[in-house]
């Protein structure tokens, strides 16, 4: 089984490097350099710039977040569920329908909370 | 020519064996990587070939016959020009952003199966392992976003992480789907499950799902007509305005090279992938890559026509369609597959 | 030193470099980042170990949910670093005390009176068609189906505490209902006075 993943992992580092490779040949060997204040300064069109650029967002979106984690664990345990489905049949089907109708109630919840809500 | 082999068997011979293990899967990255980039950078052209033609206009038609050296131009005139890096960036992160994009994007490739026997790592758990990859493009952005220290990067780099987590669970059941009709995690068995001509295809049965998946993987990508996270008019192009040169170009190469990845799983999980829709009648019509590219290619222009046809979304809009719409159209049609599944009805029938 | 050992150390390396980074860098979303590196060499070392679903599941969940949600969150909350910073000395023997205990326990748990290869016989290298996946979804659903629905209650819970903890509805926020727009008529917003006309002054 490992030396299937051999080759995944070569290309994930071939990928990381084939990015940084791109950055610096690009960025540091042929493009110029000449760094300037105005133009080194974070673009906003064309004011200076004012306050720090890292300010406080609205809790919706790390509810979204959160929400998401529940739903990324939910498909999580979908993904092996998929596959025996044949092997386990209708017992199989009735466990994850108690599983999922319980976090359909969460879902519905959530609906009727607004949480979804985005204005 | 024979003198060539005769020089280099015996010098590949005298390779320890690891490094001939090294070498053979580097070969094979290589040359999946290699005809990658280049569709990449031809994508880019056919996008403002076939826009330009859908708004009446020609497109690209100056560098060389017809436009077709453009992309190369635009590579070059990206290579020799300065990335600038703000002066309050966090300067390591500023750079390591476009890596972290462009290498899942790469990675992803290697489950991908081309044809029957053609496919680099054969994992077990090959549908699963791009799940997680998809995953992880959201981090180029966050990082880019964060590490700029700009308003508007920020701004995009937050919306378009929300856009594309929301998304994912929408695409994720609708993976489920694909799972159970196909049995398995490993996309070449979930190919063979399909084999047999169009009527055996899981486009059939799966036709929403499809739909999900597909529109999903148009948000997920962060392109028209979700993409609110680039919003030139709004919020200037996003999480990458402060990017520039190659450090820009990384960030289109991993957008152009996910829409390619998107179109390529579209067609593999759904439309059969290498199959021919006649069954394996042999020839030119039989089963083969050239199908596969085919529907690939079309799913790319897809991609394109949303483009020219959709005014983009309200931030709202998005927020709903994925949560509200997607995610019960889902879950009850993995319901209903599941119980016809079980029960052996339909396309599931003894 | 086999391949597999030369990947399984370097993993390892990477894994206790990023560890003390996630505690030590200064800026917590350098820590994060760290804490994501962990979780990939984690990844890595389970694959080693042929628990394949197990690591995919580990980056898809740990570092492609749970940690955008720290990286939101310390991204987008300015946190006080200096004040953060303070009383660190204060703390720092009560943390290393902490820090001991814990090691102790691990080491006299999982040390290698327990769990060394006297105890388990190593197992046998799985085929390359061997599916972690599919044998794991045969006692998820079966065997242990009451763990199962439990770990969907436990679900449930964190969505209404999230929502419970999270959601506010502000009331100074003006909303937008294009419908209502929409539908509005003529005579909802405008009413014709009838009245004498005036006189020149």
């Amino acid at each position: 089984m490992l030396e299937n993943y051999l080759p995944v992992l070569i290309f994930i580092c071939i990928g990381l490097i084939t990015g940084a490779a791109m950055v610096v040949m690009g960025g540091f060997m042929l493009a110029p350099r000449r760094p300037d204040p105005a133009k080194n300064s974070p673009y906003e069109c064309g004011f200076e710039a004012f306050e720090d650029a890292r300010l406080k967002f609205d809790v919706r979106y790390y509810l979204v977040a959160i929400l998401f984690i529940i739903f990324d664990l939910e498909i999580a345990f979908l993904f092996p569920w998929a596959i025996v489905l044949e092997d386990i049949g209708v017992f199989g089907v009735v466990a994850m329908g108690i599983f999922l109708g319980i976090l359909v109630i969460g879902f519905i919840y959530e609906w009727k909370k607004g949480a979804l809500e985005w204005e | 020519m024979d003198s060539i082999v005769n020089i280099l068997l015996p010098l590949w011979e005298w390779l320890p064996e690891y490094l001939q293990i090294f070498l053979w899967n580097l070969g094979k990255i290589l040359l999946i990587m290699l005809p990658l980039m280049g569709a990449v950078a031809y994508v880019t052209l056919l996008e403002r070939k076939v826009i330009g033609f859908m708004q009446v206009r020609i497109g690209p038609n100056r560098v060389g016959p017809k436009g077709l050296l453009q992309p190369i131009a635009d590579a070059l005139k990206l290579m020799f020009k300065e990335i600038i890096i703000p002066t309050n960036a966090n300067k390591f992160l500023f750079l390591s952003a476009p890596m972290l994009s462009i290498g899942p994007a790469l990675a992803a490739w290697a489950v991908i199966p081309f044809n029957g026997e053609l496919v680099l790592a054969d994992l077990n758990a090959g549908l699963l392992y791009i799940l997680a990859l998809t995953s992880m493009g959201v981090y180029g952005v966050l990082i880019a976003g964060w590490a700029s220290n700009s308003k508007y990067a920020l701004l995009g780099a937050l919306r378009s992480a929300a856009q594309v987590v929301a998304y994912e669970i929408a695409m994720g059941f609708a993976l489920v789907g694909v799972l159970m009709a196909g049995g398995s995690l490993n996309l070449g068995d979930i190919i063979a499950k399909q084999a047999g001509g169009f009527s055996n295809w899981f486009i059939i049965p799966l036709l929403p799902l499809f739909f999900v998946y597909f529109i999903s993987g148009v948000a997920e990508t962060n392109r028209a007509p979700f993409d609110v996270a680039e919003g030139e008019s709004e919020i200037v192009a996003g999480f990458h305005v402060d990017y520039s040169g190659m450090a820009f170009a990384v960030f289109f190469l991993a957008e152009y090279a996910n829409i390619i990845m998107i179109s390529a799983l579209t067609s593999l999980l759904f439309w059969g992938g290498w199959l021919s829709p006649f069954g394996d009648i042999g020839g030119i019509l039989g089963n083969g890559f050239h199908w596969f590219l085919l529907k690939t290619v079309f799913f790319i222009f897809v991609f394109l026509w949303l483009r020219a046809t959709f005014p983009r979304y309200r931030y709202d809009q998005i927020m709903r369609l994925g949560w509200k719409v997607f995610i019960p159209v889902t879950i009850v049609w993995l319901f209903v597959e599941a119980v016809m599944f079980v029960m052996q009805v339909g396309p599931w029938g003894a | 030193m086999s391949f597999t050992e030369i990947v399984f150390y370097a993993f390892s390396a990477i894994m206790i470099t990023a560890a003390l980074g996630v505690i030590s860098a200064r800026n917590p979303v350098h820590s994060a980042l760290f804490l994501v590196l962990t979780f990939f060499a984690t990844s890595g070392i389970w694959l080693l170990l042929e628990a394949e679903f197990l690591a995919i599941t580990l980056v898809l969940v740990y570092v492609g949910a749970v940690m955008v949600l720290f990286l939101f969150v310390v991204m987008m909350l300015d946190i006080n670093i200096t004040v953060m910073r303070q009383g660190f000395i204060k703390y720092l023997p009560i943390g290393i005390l902490v820090a001991l205990v814990l090691v102790t326990q691990m080491v006299l748990l999982v040390g290698p009176e327990n769990f060394g290869l006297s105890q388990f016989a190593e197992p046998a290298l799985k085929a390359a068609d061997y599916s972690n996946t599919r044998e794991l979804g045969r006692v998820i659903y079966t065997d242990y189906v009451y763990p199962f629905e439990v770990a969907s209650v436990i679900l449930l819970v964190a969505i209404v505490a999230a929502i419970a903890l999270t959601m506010r509805r502000r009331p100074e926020t003006k909303y937008q209902t294009p419908i209502k727009q929409m539908m509005v008529k003529k005579s909802d917003r405008l009413r014709i006075v009838k009245m004498q006309a005036e006189e020149k002054q």
